[in-house]
């Protein structure tokens, strides 16, 4: 059988996930011995074939231009891979809808605003169809592999939609509310085993919130540890300021 | 830590040799599948195996075939999850894992010498063939036996050469209605709980078993009530995640019991106190 | 005479740094250990002085060991079809300083596992593990519960069992073979004297003092009818109202034996293992089936399960409680689900309260 043809795109963002990948070191050769990869500007300059079977896209959806590419992505591509927290939830880039658009504009682009058109910042599935979600900033490799082993087998992969709490204590990570810090992970998605708790840092919630929150509970959570409420919605909002865009 | 092999362990699969596959409706394919050697799957109508296709996972998956059936047996899988989607790529000469069979199947030997009424919804034609074509293999064993069938629409009837079968036979009452018919539909028109009233049975010596969605069980029940059949004398057969088939790992726990050990099949009089249950 | 001194000896708390090199030498040893903010968890150690032997219940149980949190049941490789292996992971180990809820959550994993189908992968790796048991003197903090569950003091279920009778010494209830060997090869242990066994006995009679009434108002023979009653409480909205389902509670609770077995194939695609890995009647999808359907979809009816695995259905199948009494499932929850209060409140709505059985301190 021809090794699947893969390519790498990416939109706003920082190609810190593609960095993951080229950083894996000796599984990138086995995940290299699975796969032909086609396009990946991180690593290589020729542009692929027409037709490609694995499709993983970095990064979120900001301007009319990017709608244009992704769909075309998308025509080309059997199965398209949301990679990274910015592409899955729209990742910090959906900061941006908490302003209007044209403030943004003039701030960024000054007086030559008129020559640079954006739209609301979109997480991929809000604009094409997604068929694997890789959360996380970055991106969590052995998830990545394992998505990518389903995707070559043709199953499907569900994110896990506990909290990462869950894996945080499977860790046995003493809990940041112990510590007296805010952490986001009693309503943040699992599946990257805790990784940055196991490294002393908090949870931002860079792999999006569980679907069903308990948000009274959580309300009560919070107010019993003394955390400001508009704290924790700034806390969440820099990673899933997007979400709102799945419930209109 | 080391890793070292284990005799016996109850999570040893055994080769399955899939002899046949074939769709039985969009969403349904079945499957007849021998041991090596032709071993025998050694089961009681009702009961389950736990089906693996390695890499991918296990899943359980309950015995449509009666083990007067010998050499082989049969799966009828609808394609709603990781596994079943996997299984329905697979085509005769294909392997699968097998561990089983798992569970209290229907209790055949308390059956014999009563009138049996069958009623089954949707997929729970699958286990209750199991009993059914039992009961018509050792006919003269068993008494009047009546046989209620409902589904969605004709094209989710499954078993539809098998049907016409039973429908011809002398020996048995067989009776099938749909929810919704199309025009090429003759037949019965109406939720299967619309068929009981008009069964003639004697109460006293009449089990009935009841195969379906977990909604279709309080409503045929309330109806088997009413046909004054005693508690002890209904049988239901449960679904549940049976993950483990060995009584462990909670998935499948209904309240005190857990399904794969101490059911599938229950009697109704031991499940009817059991809030979690029906 | 209560005890047999013969079955006794005593170790000084001067040798125990000795006595713990001596056996990390041997093999493996896992002990307590503190860890930021008052928390402790089972670590390895090679010396007396990481052993943290005064210590709140660990964050995990030692059901770690006997019951890891992933662990391979089989290997396979279909290259040319469905061949599998079935394995089983162990390691000899030595678990030292367990206090006697856990030795109470071994004992019930033990039950579980060894009812028809017996779980050869528990069994086998339980008898890799020796259990060196240590008393509790007195109240490790607010959330226990031992004395409902009586394992407030010990009741077998260990190798060796330490007791700090004195501020010089420990003194050691011999249980087993395996216990003897490494008393004999540790060569530190004196055998005890009738003055030994009394301060043994004079500590438990303190201890009786100190744990005189149940940390609930109800009767140890009472819990049962309880749960009878209070199936359909109000307390399971309540508590429904605050669970996260974070599953932080049944993860950390030693008697939750619940798992998910997943297989993982290899970059090939073609070989791999299948794993076991702990899973949580709190989480939304545990008893969905294929259809789509849960069983227990309501945050409450899950709590509510939780507190009948228990409190109510082991006491049916093996007759005893499952719950130990050590606390973490209160003592870990974020959102203040407290065993000791909704078992209060329980109470409180049947009409059960009996204030001469015990009391309540949230504190």
């Amino acid at each position: 059988m021809a090794k699947p043809k893969v390519a790498f795109f990416d939109f706003a963002c920082c190609e810190g996930c593609q960095l993951q990948i080229a950083n894996i070191g000796e599984l990138l050769l086995d995940v290299l011995g699975l796969i032909d990869v086609v396009e990946f500007r991180e690593v290589m300059s020729e542009k692929g074939p027409d037709k490609i079977d694995v499709a993983i896209v970095e990064g979120s959806i900001t301007d009319k231009h990017a709608i244009e590419r992704i769909k075309k992505i998308r025509e080309r591509a059997s199965v398209l891979i949301a990679y990274g927290a910015c592409a899955c939830t729209g990742g910090v880039n959906g900061m941006k809808n908490n302003f209007k658009l044209e403030d943004i504009r003039k701030e960024v682009y000054g007086d030559r605003f008129n020559y640079f058109d954006t739209v609301e910042t979109k997480a991929v599935h809000q604009v094409v169809k997604v068929d694997y979600f890789v959360n996380g900033c970055p991106v969590y490799i052995p998830e990545f592999v394992k998505v990518l082993k389903c995707a070559l087998q043709g199953l499907p992969y569900e994110v896990p939609d506990q909290s990462v709490c869950t894996e945080c204590k499977l860790n046995e990570n003493v809990c940041m509310y112990e510590r007296g810090v805010t952490c986001l992970g009693p309503v943040t998605k699992a599946g990257c085993n805790s990784w940055c708790i196991n490294n002393g840092n908090i949870c931002y919630g860079c792999r999006g919130m569980v679907s069903n929150p308990n948000e009274k509970g959580a309300q009560d959570v919070i107010k019993k540890y003394n955390v400001p409420m508009d704290l924790v919605m700034n806390k969440m909002n820099m990673y899933n300021k997007c979400r709102e865009n799945d419930k209109k | 830590m080391k890793a070292v092999k284990i005799k016996d362990s109850e999570y040893e699969i055994k080769k399955g040799k899939i002899l046949k596959a074939k769709m039985l409706t969009t969403m349904e394919k079945y499957f007849e599948i021998a041991l090596p050697g032709g071993e025998s799957l050694d089961h009681e109508p009702g009961q389950f195996v736990e089906v693996s296709i390695l890499g991918i996972g296990e899943a359980p998956i309950s015995i449509s075939s009666s083990p007067t059936k010998r050499g082989s047996f049969e799966l009828v899988v609808r394609n709603a999850g990781k596994l079943s989607g996997a299984l329905h790529k697979l085509e005769a000469g294909d392997e699968v894992g097998i561990r089983g069979p798992f569970g209290k199947g229907f209790p055949v030997r308390i059956l014999e010498g009563n009138d049996l009424l069958f009623v089954a919804a949707g997929l729970g034609v699958v286990p209750l063939r199991s009993l059914i074509n039992f009961v018509i293999d050792n006919r003269r064993d068993f008494g009047k036996v009546n046989i209620l069938l409902g589904c969605r629409t004709p094209q989710n009837m499954l078993f539809n050469d098998e049907l016409e079968q039973w429908g011809k036979r002398l020996d048995v009452n067989f009776n099938c209605t749909v929810d919704k018919a199309d025009p090429d539909w003759k037949g019965n028109v109406g939720l299967i709980t619309t068929l009981i009233p008009g069964i003639n049975l004697e109460p006293e010596r009449t089990f009935a078993v009841v195969v379906g969605p977990p909604i279709m069980y309080k409503f045929v029940i309330v109806e088997l009530l009413k046909k004054q059949i005693p508690e002890r004398q209904i049988l239901v057969s449960l679904e549940r995640h049976m993950k483990c088939g060995l009584g462990k790992c909670g998935h499948c726990q209904i309240n005190n019991m857990y399904c794969c050990q101490d059911g599938p099949v229950f009697t109704y009089d031991k499940i009817k106190g059991i809030p979690e249950a029906l | 005479m209560l005890h047999n001194l013969e079955q006794y000896v005593v170790l000084a708390k001067s040798d125990f740094d000795h006595f713990i090199v001596a056996l990390a030498r041997e093999q493996k040893v896992f002990a307590p250990v503190a860890k930021d903010f008052g928390q402790f968890s089972f670590e390895q150690v090679t010396e007396g002085r990481q052993v943290a032997l005064k210590y709140i219940p660990t964050i995990l149980p030692p059901k770690k060991y006997f019951m890891p949190q992933y662990e391979t049941l089989a290997t396979f490789d279909t290259s040319t079809g469905q061949n599998m292996e079935p394995v089983v992971e162990y390691e000899k180990m030595v678990l030292l300083g367990v206090h006697t809820c856990d030795l109470a959550g071994i004992q019930c994993l033990n039950m579980v596992f060894n009812e028809r189908p017996k779980d050869l992968n528990y069994l086998i790796r339980k008898n890799k593990i020796t259990i060196i048991g240590y008393e509790c003197n007195d109240y490790c903090d607010k959330y226990a519960s031992c004395r409902l569950v009586h394992n407030h003091t010990p009741n077998g279920g260990y190798d060796l069992f330490f007791t700090d009778i004195s501020t010089d010494k420990f003194i050691v209830h011999v249980n087993t073979l395996a216990g003897e060997e490494i008393i004999e090869k540790a060569n530190v242990f004196e055998p005890a004297s009738e003055a030994d066994l009394k301060a043994l006995e004079k500590l438990r009679t303190e201890k009786r003092a100190i744990f005189a009434k149940n940390e609930v108002p109800i009767e140890h023979e009472r819990i049962s009818e309880l749960f009878d009653k209070a199936y359909s409480s109000k307390v399971w909205e309540e508590l429904a109202e605050k669970c996260l389902a974070c599953g932080n509670c049944t993860n950390v609770c030693p008697s939750c034996y619940c798992f998910d077995v997943i297989d993982e194939p290899n970059l090939d695609l073609k070989t791999g293992k299948r794993y076991r890995k702990w899973d949580s009647c709190q989480n939304e999808t545990f008893a969905k089936v294929a259809g789509g359907e849960s069983f227990r979809e309501e945050r409450g009816a899950r709590q509510r399960h939780r507190y009948y695995r228990k409190f109510k259905y082991p006491l049916d199948k093996f007759s005893r409680f499952f719950c130990t009494g050590c606390g973490r499932c209160s003592r870990t929850c974020m959102a203040g689900i407290n065993l000791k209060e909704t078992l209060s409140k329980l109470i409180d709505e049947q009409g059960m309260k009996n204030p001469n059985a015990g009391e309540v301190k949230l504190g």
